[in-house]
């Protein structure tokens, strides 16, 4: 067995480890390039280790202070919760609308909202602009997280709901569960793992949203991070240092989160990729 | 969000309400199945409804609304005054316009099919090669980083290291006796530069895709064709790549219309400079509607990115179902 192994490791395919390894490095090293440059108060683009100084927080202090990270922080986070909230629960109900009720059109429903998904964001982004705009609803959470939700939550969930026995459902029906009941006590429960998908899709989708922020906030104490880091790059040019620690900020929850759920993310990826 | 939450008991009570109606109206015993299937159409429709209103609200009106502004002159603060096909006769007069759809079109030529090309084989190794050794899952979790840190983020990073004075990749290429290029600041290499930027972010996203595709093939075909003395070579162009054909055309497909839509990368690093270089066409679309308020104009423009991208589509479904048969 393990002559046999060995046996597959053939020049070609050593050559082909190292490029692997090396796309992996290149992968990393602008992350650690980051987060390494952001403890440095020199201004030279390289790394020299007599200036990094790992307990000197004196950057990230600076872009909190100064720059209204504070505010865009907590607005990301309102809104990458209420995101996920309003996504999960919304494309849920409509995935179990779909595939396990009846009604007339159904299927045709249903290709339309796939077939929104093909549209590029843009071609509705300046009349949702002016939508919000006559209601009064730019520079408000809402108009950031509304637009979030789309029809993919719908179509990947509905892939997995078709896993959820009809049985079951039949049984709670007639032993006389509410219809809402059976939706959030027996659907909602089993439908987990796809939930966890779609909060983790969700998340990095609003957490790293940039040009409908960008748009619809024009008042700074609505900005998200994502703004919030491209303003500090054009105030700050050349204290790499500086910008830096903003964008190590901006770039520290989706990878923690990462970190807890990568193998969502991963899941989520190919379920949405195979059967799509 | 406060019209969300207060939707669910109502939605309770709508349901409950028709369940008490529609008891009360027929007979227990006698036409049950058709009833239940009315009632289950309307609960259907309930649960539905909450995405339906913000996909007609969010989605199909303002399609029509741009369709509509594209044929007007538009400037927000007076009424859209109807203009005819003048936006689109403007458009392709534009420079600006003109040079955006031309970078846009590079941009896609380039990081589409390399992010494919790179993101099938680096798969199918680890596929072959890695698929029972922790490195090879290490490799693909390290690999799908970029994808999760936003364009904003690689962006900011980027740009410094890609810094003409002594950046990072200059530095770098120095050991090598390679000569230092002004890489985001010459019309050259500039847009070549986000190209590079955009395929590092994906590969790690499509890699993943394309690797589940893989595992999910069966082993037998991959024995029993080796037991007959098929190369690697052969395996992989005559089992893996027919195998994968559905998966590859959810990769294209997806990065063409991701690719179409690139913004933030060049907003970021260049600003759309030096000169023309990096503009790109959503970039074209921002600066006409929210820079200089011509939102008919933009929206002509987004009509024709949609139409652009339909285009494409409806080609490559063409490509990928001839070879079908």
């Amino acid at each position: 067995m393990r002559t046999k192994k060995l046996d597959r490791w053939t020049p070609l395919s050593i050559l082909g480890l190292l490029i692997l390894c090396f796309f992996a490095v290149i992968c990393v090293a602008p992350f650690l390039y980051m987060v390494i440059m952001s403890f440095t108060q020199s201004t030279t683009l390289i790394i020299h280790w007599r200036d990094v100084n790992f307990t000197d927080f004196s950057n990230f202090v600076y872009v909190f202070t100064k720059s209204g990270f504070v505010r865009a922080l907590i607005n990301s986070i309102v809104v990458v919760g209420c995101s996920c909230f309003f996504n999960c629960l919304i494309a849920s109900m409509a995935a179990y609308g779909f595939e396990k009720k009846n009604f007339p059109g159904k299927e045709a429903l249903f290709r339309v909202y796939l077939i929104t998904l093909m549209i590029p964001g843009q071609v509705t982004m300046i009349p949702t602009f002016i939508i919000m705009n006559n209601l009064g609803l730019l520079n408000t959470y809402f108009a950031l997280v509304v637009l979030i939700i789309n029809a993919f939550g719908v179509f990947l969930i509905r892939q997995f709901m078709s896993g959820v026995p009809d049985e079951l459902l039949e049984a709670a029906k007639v032993d006389g569960c509410p219809e809402l009941r059976i939706f959030f006590r027996i659907v909602v429960p089993l439908i987990q793992p796809v939930l966890i998908s779609l909060v983790v899709f969700t998340f990095v989708t609003s957490w790293n949203d940039f040009l409908w922020p960008l748009i619809s906030t024009t008042n700074s104490d609505m900005y998200t991070l994502t703004v919030a880091l491209s303003l500090l790059k054009t105030q700050y040019q050349t204290n790499y240092g500086l910008v830096l620690a903003g964008a190590t900020v901006s770039f520290v929850f989706p990878f923690l989160m990462y970190v807890i759920l990568q193998k969502q993310f991963v899941e989520g990826i190919a379920l949405s990729g195979i059967k799509g | 969000m406060a019209e969300d939450r207060s939707g669910l008991p109502l939605l309770y009570l709508m349901i409950h309400n028709n369940d008490l109606v529609l008891l009360r109206t027929v007979p227990k015993s006698g036409g049950t199945s058709l009833t239940r299937k009315r009632r289950e159409a309307v609960q259907g429709i309930l649960y539905v409804l909450p995405s339906f209103i913000l996909l007609i609200v969010f989605c199909i009106i303002p399609i029509f609304m741009s369709v509509y502004f594209s044929f007007t002159d538009y400037n927000v603060m007076k009424a859209p005054a109807l203009s005819g096909f003048s936006n689109y006769q403007k458009m392709f007069q534009d420079t600006y316009f003109v040079a955006s759809m031309k970078n846009t079109l590079i941009y896609v030529l380039v990081t589409v099919p390399l992010q494919t090309i790179l993101s099938l084989l680096f798969a199918a190794f680890l596929a072959s090669k890695m698929s029972k050794m922790r490195a090879g899952g290490f490799l693909r979790s390290v690999m799908f980083i970029p994808v999760i840190a936003s364009a904003v983020t690689a962006g900011t990073i980027w740009r410094i290291i890609f810094n003409a004075d002594n950046g990072l990749l200059n530095t770098f290429l120095g050991f090598f006796h390679i000569p230092a290029l002004n890489w985001l600041g010459s019309t050259q290499t500039a847009l070549i530069s986000i190209c590079i930027v955009a395929i590092w972010k994906n590969v790690g996203y499509f890699l993943v895709i394309y690797y589940a595709g893989i595992m999910g093939i069966s082993r037998d075909l991959y024995e029993s064709s080796a037991v007959d003395g098929a190369t690697p070579a052969q395996q992989f162009f005559r089992i893996t790549m027919p195998m994968l054909k559905p998966i590859t055309y959810l990769v294209v497909t997806l990065g063409i219309i991701w690719s179409f839509q690139v913004f933030d990368l060049s907003y970021l690093m260049t600003g759309g400079g030096p000169g023309k270089a990096t503009v790109t066409l959503v970039m074209s679309i921002y600066n006409a509607a929210f820079k200089q308020y011509r939102m008919g104009y933009a929206c002509a423009q987004a009509v024709f990115l949609l139409l652009v991208v339909v285009v494409i589509n409806v080609l490559e479904d063409k490509v990928f179902n001839r070879g079908e048969v």
